[in-house]
């Protein structure tokens, strides 16, 4: 009876697995495949083994990139973090004018990256930019990321904040909202101060969502490429490249196929790294912070 | 079975959906009889011209044929056309390639156009710049007609010259630096002006700077570098205008159109453009020195011996058909069309760089382009900036990086050019 129920909604289910099928899993194992070719236009695709790896890993170019991705996602998804959460604990202590204040905290999650990057970019202009302008002008020091690496990590990183601080601001905020307040009422009754509170109530309500959106953030921030690529192209002279702009540069520009796919593999792989060991550790601090 | 809400029956609906999909399958029936597609840069639909200047207007009528562009910037473009071309099959006939992507496995993805030339030729082919045919003939085979010419000038504000005292444009490099220092300031009307703007992305302009000495980075017979002193000279004068502020502090972010732009706006005194871009420049609606910029050659170094001609950068574009075309046929028919003298010289009204050398002869050219005659001048020496191989890209990319480093002085002159000689030394074809 089971089996025959099975059956009957397979053909429901089906379109579903051959979605995921045709959209994820073929095109990932094509690119497994290519990984181990040499592949270039006009070129039928010889076997190399490992090659690409090899060739991508000793590239200087490439550990530099991966080195620039990891620091900017470190930095970005930790500020990030912070300032949700701040965000999330004030919103939630109440404020006035909240929908107003609530549209303008979400607003640059609906602009387009291009467009912000643009835009950034004539604000921050070094030599014309209003924001060059007014910091000079209050005889403030001004980025000066066309030309310092560290000043154009930084702008990346402040932008980079910038477009995504609504996504993780809108889970944590959902999720403080969704604590009940009898915990709040029954920690001041014992006395709690509110730091007390915030440690011993607000945090480890707030864990499984931290890590939910630690998670996400880690694996999209790992692909950060429309900041870098629009802003400085990975200059001044590749400092500030990432391993999403390697990778764009191996496959549409030097049309090495063979190791933009080793690229996108180690990509995948450092990433989840990244994120694996993050999440374990701090599944575990909540996990003990709630006992 | 029924649906009591809608009246709508099983039979009904089905007849609908297959009523309609056969509807759309017969609608390219209701068009024209034949659409050729097209894969190109937005400019080469933009100096075919629209409307009433549509420069193809008689041949789309002859053939009832329309055409329908996909228009891409220029990497872009190459890499969708090299896609596009090993598939089983395109849809897209015609192509636009830069001559300096054809290596010969590129090339084998492209129809050999000899053989069409020889059973349906083009006007007057002998018309065509020898040197742009030369370089679409990869292994004995011509797979491309050229179509456009993009040849470097040196661009300069003749307003900014004059405020500054200057009263003619540098004849020699050594004068372009001193001028472009010494326009390094606060014009009258409060802009700070930076003596010269240049991209950092594009081997074009330390190409041109290397080439003022007698040097250069690939040959046409691939020397990697083959003077080592001229190209260190090119690179310090680089370095030397950076260090004096004649070059944006923003070098390493500057892009081909910020150029446009800083001319435009009285930012920068020089820059080296196309030629092709004199009307940008001039365009009242865009430029606040309408008229005012000026273009001449790019001036070689007088340390080269007397009348040793300098070689301007020059980048071609062609028109080729995908071996894996749906419709060669009428491809060549559009190629032949778009080479006639007619049209040629219709685009370079446009704003086309004219392959042809009887269209720089043409008294309406010569009247609408005040700098065709020069053109035509820098055209005869001009080379492009390094020969197609299939690491030239990589081999590019690695000397704009050490070139950067140089200029930025976070490296030696001497040091970034051994570095670029010691990393493109393996890319270069055995």
């Amino acid at each position: 009876m089971r089996t025959r129920k099975l059956t009957e909604l397979l053909p429901f289910v089906a379109p579903v697995h051959v979605l995921i099928l045709s959209v994820i899993v073929l095109p990932a194992l094509y690119v497994a495949w290519l990984s181990l070719m040499e592949s270039s236009f006009g070129q039928a695709p010889s076997f190399v083994g490992f090659d690409n790896f090899i060739r991508v890993l000793s590239d200087p170019s490439f550990r530099s990139a991966l080195w620039n991705t990891v620091v900017l996602v470190v930095v970005a998804v930790h500020v990030e973090l912070l300032l949700g959460l701040l965000l999330a604990l004030l919103f939630a202590s109440g404020l006035p004018f909240r929908r107003v204040l609530l549209v303008c905290t979400l607003a640059p999650y609906a602009v387009s990256e291009v467009i912000a990057v643009v835009s950034w970019r004539y604000l921050f202009d070094p030599q014309a930019g209003p924001v060059t302008q007014l910091l000079l002008s209050l005889g403030l020091p001004v980025l000066d990321w066309s030309f310092e690496p560290v000043h154009a990590m930084i702008l990346i990183a402040m932008l980079t904040i910038w477009l995504h601080l609504p996504f993780t601001f809108i889970i944590l905020y959902a999720a403080r909202l969704a604590i009940p307040g009898d915990l709040y009422e029954a920690a001041r009754i014992d006395g709690a101060r509110p730091w007390q509170a915030f440690r011993r109530v607000t945090l480890p309500m707030l864990g499984p969502a931290i890590v939910v959106a630690l998670l996400f953030r880690y694996i999209f921030a790992f692909r950060i490429f429309s900041e870098v690529w629009l802003l400085t192209g990975g200059g001044p002279a590749r400092t500030t490249e990432v391993v999403a702009v390697y990778l764009y540069r191996e496959a549409f520009t030097y049309n090495a196929f063979g190791t933009a796919a080793a690229t996108a593999w180690i990509m995948v792989l450092a990433s989840l790294l990244l994120a694996l060991g993050y999440v374990l550790v701090l599944r575990k601090q909540v996990t003990g912070n709630a006992h | 079975m029924k649906d009591l809400r809608t009246g709508l029956t099983r039979r009904r609906l089905l007849g609908t959906a297959i009523g309609g999909a056969a509807a759309m399958a017969a609608f390219p029936s209701w068009a024209q009889a034949r659409t050729l597609n097209i894969l190109s840069h937005a400019v080469h639909e933009r100096v075919l011209g629209t409307a009433e200047g549509d420069l193809l207007a008689d041949w789309k009528a002859a053939n009832d044929a329309s055409l329908s562009f996909t228009t891409f910037d220029s990497n872009p473009l190459q890499d969708r056309l090299f896609r596009e071309a090993s598939l089983p099959e395109t849809e897209y006939s015609v192509g636009y390639l830069i001559d300096n992507r054809p290596t010969s496995d590129i090339a084998a993805l492209f129809e050999p156009l000899g053989p069409l030339n020889d059973a349906n030729p083009i006007e007057d082919f002998g018309d065509i710049a020898p040197g742009l045919i030369q370089g679409m003939t990869v292994d004995g085979n011509l797979i491309g007609i050229p179509v456009r010419h993009a040849t470097q000038a040196l661009f300069y504000n003749e307003a900014l010259l004059e405020e500054a005292g200057i009263s003619a444009p540098p004849q020699t490099l050594e004068e372009l630096v001193e001028q472009a220092n010494q326009l390094t300031f606060t014009s009258s009307a409060g802009t700070p002006v930076t003596g010269m703007v240049l991209a950092s992305d594009l081997a074009v302009f330390p190409v041109m700077f290397a080439r003022a000495f007698g040097g250069d980075f690939i040959t046409h017979d691939f020397q990697l570098v083959p003077d080592r002193a001229a190209m260190e000279q090119g690179l310090s004068v680089l370095r030397g205008l950076f260090e004096a502020g004649a070059l944006p502090r923003s070098y390493a972010a500057t892009r081909n159109d910020d150029m446009v732009t800083w001319m435009q706006q009285g930012r920068a005194a020089f820059t080296v453009l196309p030629f092709a871009r004199f009307a940008q420049l001039n365009n009242p609606e865009q430029s606040n020195f309408a008229g005012r910029i000026k273009a001449i050659p790019f001036p070689g170094s007088s340390t080269l011996p007397a009348g040793t001609p300098m070689s301007a950068v020059v980048e071609a574009w062609a028109m080729v058909i995908p071996r894996n075309a749906t419709d060669k046929e009428l491809a060549w028919s559009y190629i032949r069309e778009v080479s006639s003298k007619r049209v040629t010289l219709g685009m370079a009204l446009n704003g086309n760089g004219p392959v042809r050398v009887s269209s720089y002869a043409d008294p309406a050219l010569m009247q609408a382009n005040p700098v065709a005659e020069i053109e035509a001048g820098v055209l005869a020496n001009a080379r492009g900036a390094f020969p197609p191989f299939p690491e030239a890209a990589r081999a590019q990319a690695t000397m704009l990086e050490e070139v950067q480093l140089a200029v930025l002085g976070r490296k030696s002159v001497t040091d970034a050019v051994g570095a670029i000689i010691d990393r493109v030394g393996p890319m270069m074809p055995a």
